[in-house]
């Protein structure tokens, strides 16, 4: 049974006792929360995940709970706790998603140190994974978002995965999160995405988070070998423009942009050389989405 | 003594002591200590342990996967602190000041099995009073800035602590504590700083001193039952336990630890820690020293006090529940102590008030991104 087939009865259920287990690929999840509209959100944008009851060994197991004290009553706000911590700020009430993918996020690019984690979105088609860098106004999430929608597999949205002993990439499977301008543009792609609600306000602006779809979830435990590296840079009417990335260079901001690539050490140093020799590193400057998502799939030979 | 221990204590406790009963765990098992493990900072540490049990083989590759996270986050941190150590040395070693490593920057620079996996926060060092201003001035010229930027703080700690406020080289990730001594100059115990750098021993291959074995073991007391509110202090206690049975090897050691014991005035947090070490880690005091340390033995009343407040406190909480009512009341308690202990009861009320009063414009934590 799937996440989106229970009655939200029983979600919440699950949610306020042991937890909902999500199996995102490359880690295992815990989600507890004793709030109604979470449990919902939580149901549509995760709705092909297999229902796990939370027995067993999760890499992180985080709840969201109202906070604590007066503030209950007045503009009340909600907390990310994890195993009996909570790192950060409360958030307003009406943000629980966000706050739950952000501290999901955080706990991950803490934990998973196993693993090269680069701060990217990876997609896949026909057994060849893209990854495409985030750097700040990159529009790299609509453009994973707008790959997903039209044909590709996504692995993720924020990590990209790569496995030290053989360089593939794995999934970390998880809602992509879409901001301002970028949700309507997403659901004029596909009118029938899995999109979830609209967050209004929140620090990063308005976000939306695009559920993963029924194949890429089937597929979460199937790695993928990186063939293409894509610097994304979106600019509001500007000409597409595709230019190769000397490999050295490539390194460069590949390994800063990587969540533990310092911490990592000499296999760090290994896996981003073995990963930008084994891919073609393209800068990527566009304005006009299909046009950028004709070019990946040229550079693919993917029709 | 409480003697119930909570099921993610126990489970914690039994793979620390006894690596080999890990391998029978379940995975719901694994799960809780694994939590209570990441809580207590000791992942890394539980890591290293089954490792040298040579069991990481048997273990679920789900936790494997985590204990090598920590491991790794413990190696890079490892690696940094001896960067800073290099970088600290290149700045003081030429001015001739004596440098004497202390806590995790000791134990990764000489070597101790009670480095690995072990998560050092800081860097900790030591230099002789007379030459502080002097250290300050050359490692400020050489690019460490300080921390605290309250001219309260400041004040506080040039006037009243056995440490500067911490500095930090840009983008370093070790924070750096210049130490005069190891306990508050003004608190209720003042060890012998000047025969703590003349016991101080080289470290080979390092351009710093450490603390002499009974030294070390006693500043790891003190900090942790001195100057500490113990409140999630597991791992400082695995420390003692760990360089007690690392020291224990040479011979005398024991006898000289408790005439430095002495000389320190340092008896109380030694019994204290041998009290709860053997009562959860199995700490080890040979036979023969028995009488001596049970001389060290505070009164009946401090230790029912102690006995009632430690184990709430320094055990790790739960995961899962929030802290009791008796456990919070423990921690404020233990958190008095340590001020009390601190410094006198005409400057703790000075304190206290002053920090009431910024309390009142407290700055919120970090904005997340």
């Amino acid at each position: 049974m799937n996440v989106g087939d229970l009655q939200l009865g029983e979600m919440l259920t699950t949610l306020a006792g042991r937890g909902l287990g999500l199996d995102v690929g490359a880690a295992r999840a815990r989600v507890r929360t004793d709030l109604p509209s979470l449990a919902a959100t939580l149901q549509s944008v995760y709705r092909y995940f297999p229902v796990e009851e939370g027995e067993g060994f999760f890499d992180v197991t985080a709840t969201v709970r109202h906070a604590r004290g007066l503030r209950r009553f007045v503009r009340p706000q909600i907390e990310f706790v994890v195993d009996g911590e909570v790192p950060f700020e409360p958030f307003p009430a009406a943000t629980d998603l966000p706050l739950l993918e952000w501290g999901l996020n955080w706990c991950l690019a803490e934990r998973c140190n196993t693993y090269l984690l680069l701060h990217a979105g990876v997609v896949e088609r026909a057994g060849a994974a893209v990854i495409l860098p985030a750097l700040p106004g990159s529009g790299k999430s609509t453009l994973t978002a707008a790959l997903t929608v039209s044909g590709f597999r996504l692995l993720s949205d924020e990590f990209g995965v790569v496995r030290l002993d053989d360089g593939l990439c794995l999934p970390m499977l998880r809602p992509v999160a879409l901001k301002n301008a970028s949700i309507e543009v997403i659901a004029r792609l596909r009118p029938d995405a899995n999109l979830g609600p609209t967050f209004p306000g929140t620090r990063k602006g308005d976000v939306a988070h695009l559920g993963p779809d029924a194949e890429s979830v089937a597929q979460r435990h199937e790695p993928a070998m990186a063939r293409l590296i894509v610097f994304p840079r979106y600019e509001a009417g500007a000409a597409t423009a595709l230019e190769p990335v000397p490999r050295g260079r490539a390194f460069a901001k590949l390994a800063v942009n990587s969540f533990n690539y310092e911490l990592l050490g000499p296999a760090g140093f290994e896996a981003v050389g073995r990963l930008i020799a084994r891919c073609d590193c393209y800068r990527l400057s566009y304005g006009d989405l299909a046009e950028a998502m004709a070019t990946i799939k040229g550079l693919l030979n993917a029709p | 003594m409480r003697s119930a221990l909570e099921r993610h204590v126990t489970l914690l406790l039994s793979i620390l002591v006894s690596p080999e009963r890990a391998v029978v765990l379940t995975l719901d098992e694994w799960d809780l200590a694994v939590r209570a493990a990441r809580g207590a900072r000791l992942l890394g540490v539980i890591r290293a342990r089954l490792d040298h049990a040579r069991l990481l083989g048997s273990i679920p590759a789900e936790v494997r996967a985590q204990l090598d996270g920590a491991w790794s986050a413990a190696a890079y941190r490892r690696q940094m602190v001896l960067r800073e150590m290099w970088a600290v040395a290149n700045v003081l070693e030429p001015l001739g000041i004596p440098l004497v490593a202390l806590k995790g920057a000791a134990y990764i620079a000489q070597g101790l099995r009670c480095a690995d996996g072990r998560l050092p926060e800081d860097l900790d060092l030591m230099v002789p009073r007379n030459r502080l201003d002097e250290a300050e001035r050359a490692l400020v010229d050489a690019g460490w800035a300080s921390e605290k930027t309250d001219p309260y703080d400041q004040r506080y700690y040039r006037a009243w602590s056995h440490e500067l406020p911490p500095m930090r080289f840009a983008g370093h990730p070790i924070e750096l504590d210049v130490h005069h001594a190891i306990l508050p100059p003004l608190g209720r115990v003042r060890p012998d700083a000047r025969a703590l750098f003349e016991s101080a021993v080289p470290i080979p291959g390092s351009r710093f001193r450490a603390l002499s074995p009974a030294d070390q073991v006693l500043h790891a007391c003190a900090h942790l039952f001195q100057d500490s509110d113990c409140a999630g202090r597991l791992r400082d206690l695995v420390d003692i336990d760990a360089l007690l049975r690392e020291h224990s090897a040479a011979p005398g050691f024991w006898t000289a630890l408790l005439a430095r014991a002495r000389l320190h005035r340092l008896g109380r947090s030694l019994w204290y820690a041998l009290r709860y070490g053997r009562a959860w880690l199995n700490t080890f005091a040979p036979e023969g020293v028995a009488a001596e340390v049970a001389r060290l033995r505070p009164p009946a009343l401090s230790r029912a006090a102690m006995d009632g407040l430690v184990p709430r406190a320094l055990l790790p909480q739960s995961p899962d529940e929030e802290p009791t009512f008796g456990t919070r009341l423990a921690r404020f308690a233990l958190f008095f102590r340590s001020m009390w202990l601190r410094m006198p009861p005409w400057l703790l009320a000075y304190h206290s008030i002053a920090k009431l009063v910024r309390s009142a414009r407290r700055q919120p934590r970090a904005e997340v991104a």
